[in-house]
């Protein structure tokens, strides 16, 4: 077998990956990125769950499928009258096909133009930093390298008593791809991937029930965001139900259909579906990925136990993205990636954990950043709350667009600002003021007294800024209302 | 509570394992700026 030496070897090419293995070589360092993922073709592309079967392809969807339903109820509010809207379900997903194929290929654009070699097969990780690669085509190689970063990935979990079988019961791939509108689907976790996905299929025509395990909604956003949101998406008609615990599931191909059997505190109630979507979670994808007496420390979940900068407990060896703790988010393994690369390049560079923003691209979107209420509360941390409805905006008006709110939580004596939370059309780009202003450590009044730009949604921003202060200019202050 | 500091500003005191107290920030509020700790740097290369 011939050796071949990189100063980085990365195994995967997803977000963390990718990125990571561009920095370095913008570093200088000879790298060398392994990834083995094939589309359903067989044809090699890089960019990992996010660009082919995350992210990009929902957000696809997501735009087509909103303008399918914009089109066919709402215009007419504006003065435009249109025929009939038909919905061209293979456009649809000729489009989607395309986006997804383009920013692969501008992926492996960008390792020629930085110099990345990209191996296309498996890597697996062995003793004395050595990456054993094995070729789709079969053929072994050993590459040595001076470091070595993980970027595994993560894949669907799958539910016990409920099998993927690719057709009836699908992972978030599977419902991506469906070649006709399910009449009736279910969707079993009401998270993110599974609101996303609920949502793009309800606007295309289908009956979604929605069953969720947890008693409460979004338990991970700022309740009080959380509590909108269920209003909001239950009167769009996702048939969301909670405490509903899956115990049996069953496919009747005779019938097209699949029964699933679940439980809340009314007892057992079973539903026919035509479509199953299971998006109960993700873990990490590292089986396979050393072997020989190497010592990278696990947890029985499969993920790789690191350090704040993403060290394993092997030197010269890193893992980042959704293979390490921490949220699975594109941006997240991005930033580690980023942030290995120039540390190995003898940089000073670490992520910034507490300023990672988070996106729901329903219809309202919901996005934050930093602490929510409820954690502010249990941690007795004194904090003031501003608040601001976009039915206060002009933009928001203009745009017939005008649910949900910003909400600033500052801390009560320095003013520092510590979450905001949005609930609105364009909160994932409205969030991002917020993100700066939480890396830059600003207070509420830093906001405040920042000129905006006038009439635009992030005005209401500004004006939560304001209303955290006590003295919002387009709302009646608190407990002057009415 | 740490200081109120920037991403340009983090990464430069981390990599030279300054400490925030000992630099005079020149910012809003007394913030210290990148520029201050590059000031800070060259100073303490000047008197070394």
């Amino acid at each position: 077998m011939a050796e071949q030496e990189y100063d980085v070897v990365v195994i995967g090419g997803g977000p963390a990956g990718y990125v990571g293995a561009i920095r370095c070589a913008q570093l200088g360092l000879k790298t060398a990125c392994i990834d083995r993922w094939q589309d359903p073709e067989g044809k090699e592309r890089l960019g990992g769950t996010c660009l082919n079967v995350g992210c990009i392809p929902s957000k696809a969807l997501l735009e087509s499928s909103e303008l399918y339903e914009h089109t066919q109820k709402h215009l007419g509010t504006h003065g435009v009258r249109c025929g009939e809207v038909e919905l061209d379900l293979a456009g649809m997903m000729a489009r989607k096909d395309r986006l997804v194929n383009n920013l692969t290929q501008g992926i492996q654009g960008l390792f020629k133009a930085n110099q990345v070699e990209w191996f296309k097969g498996h890597g697996q990780l062995q003793a004395e930093r050595q990456v054993k690669f094995t070729g789709h085509d079969g053929k072994e190689q050993t590459l040595q390298a001076k470091n070595v970063i993980l970027a595994p990935g993560s894949f669907p979990v799958e539910l016990g008593c409920g099998p993927f079988d690719r057709e009836y019961i699908v992972s978030s791939t599977g419902a991506l791809r469906f070649e006709e509108v399910p009449k009736r689907l279910g969707v079993i976790g009401a998270g993110v991937i599974g609101l996303e996905l609920g949502s793009v299929w309800r606007r295309l025509g289908s009956e979604v029930v929605m069953l969720e395990a947890q008693d409460r909604f979004l338990s991970f956003c700022d309740e009080q965001v959380a509590n909108e949101s269920l209003k909001i998406m239950s009167k769009q008609g996702l048939d969301i139900r909670l405490s509903a615990r899956v115990t049996a599931t069953k496919v009747d191909k005779d019938k097209g259909q699949v029964s699933v059997v679940y439980e809340d505190e009314n007892g057992q109630h079973e539903e026919r579906f035509d479509r199953l979507v299971v998006c109960v979670g993700r873990r990490p994808a590292t089986d396979g990925l050393v072997s020989g007496p190497v010592e990278l420390a696990m947890d029985e979940r499969g993920t790789i136990h690191v350090n704040e900068h993403c060290e394993t407990t092997m030197p010269g060896v890193y893992a980042i993205g959704d293979a390490v703790r921490g949220p699975m988010l594109a941006h997240k393994g991005s930033e580690e990636g980023i942030m290995v690369a120039e540390r190995i390049a003898g940089m000073g560079s670490s992520v910034n954990y507490d300023t990672i923003p988070n996106v729901i691209y329903t219809l309202p979107e919901i996005a934050w950043v930093g602490r929510n209420e409820q954690d502010l509360k249990k941690q007795g941390v004194p904090y003031a709350t501003g608040v601001f409805p976009f039915v206060a905006s002009g933009r928001a008006r203009a745009m017939e667009d005008t649910t949900g709110f910003v909400k600033l939580l500052a801390h009560a004596e320095t003013d520092r600002i510590l979450g905001a939370h949005i609930i609105s059309s364009r909160a994932s780009e409205l969030i991002a003021e917020c993100v700066i202003a939480l890396e830059f450590g600003a207070c509420s009044e830093d906001l405040a007294r920042t000129v905006f730009a006038h009439p635009t949604l992030s005005e209401a921003v500004h004006e939560a800024a304001l209303a955290t202060l006590g003295h919002p200019l387009h709302i009646p202050p608190k407990g002057k209302r009415g | 509570d740490d200081p109120a500091l920037s991403p340009a500003v983090r990464k430069l005191i981390n990599e030279h394992d300054l400490d925030p107290g000992e630099i005079q920030g020149s910012g809003k509020g007394g913030r210290i700026l990148k520029e201050d700790v590059v000031k800070h740097l060259d100073e303490a290369e000047a008197e070394s």
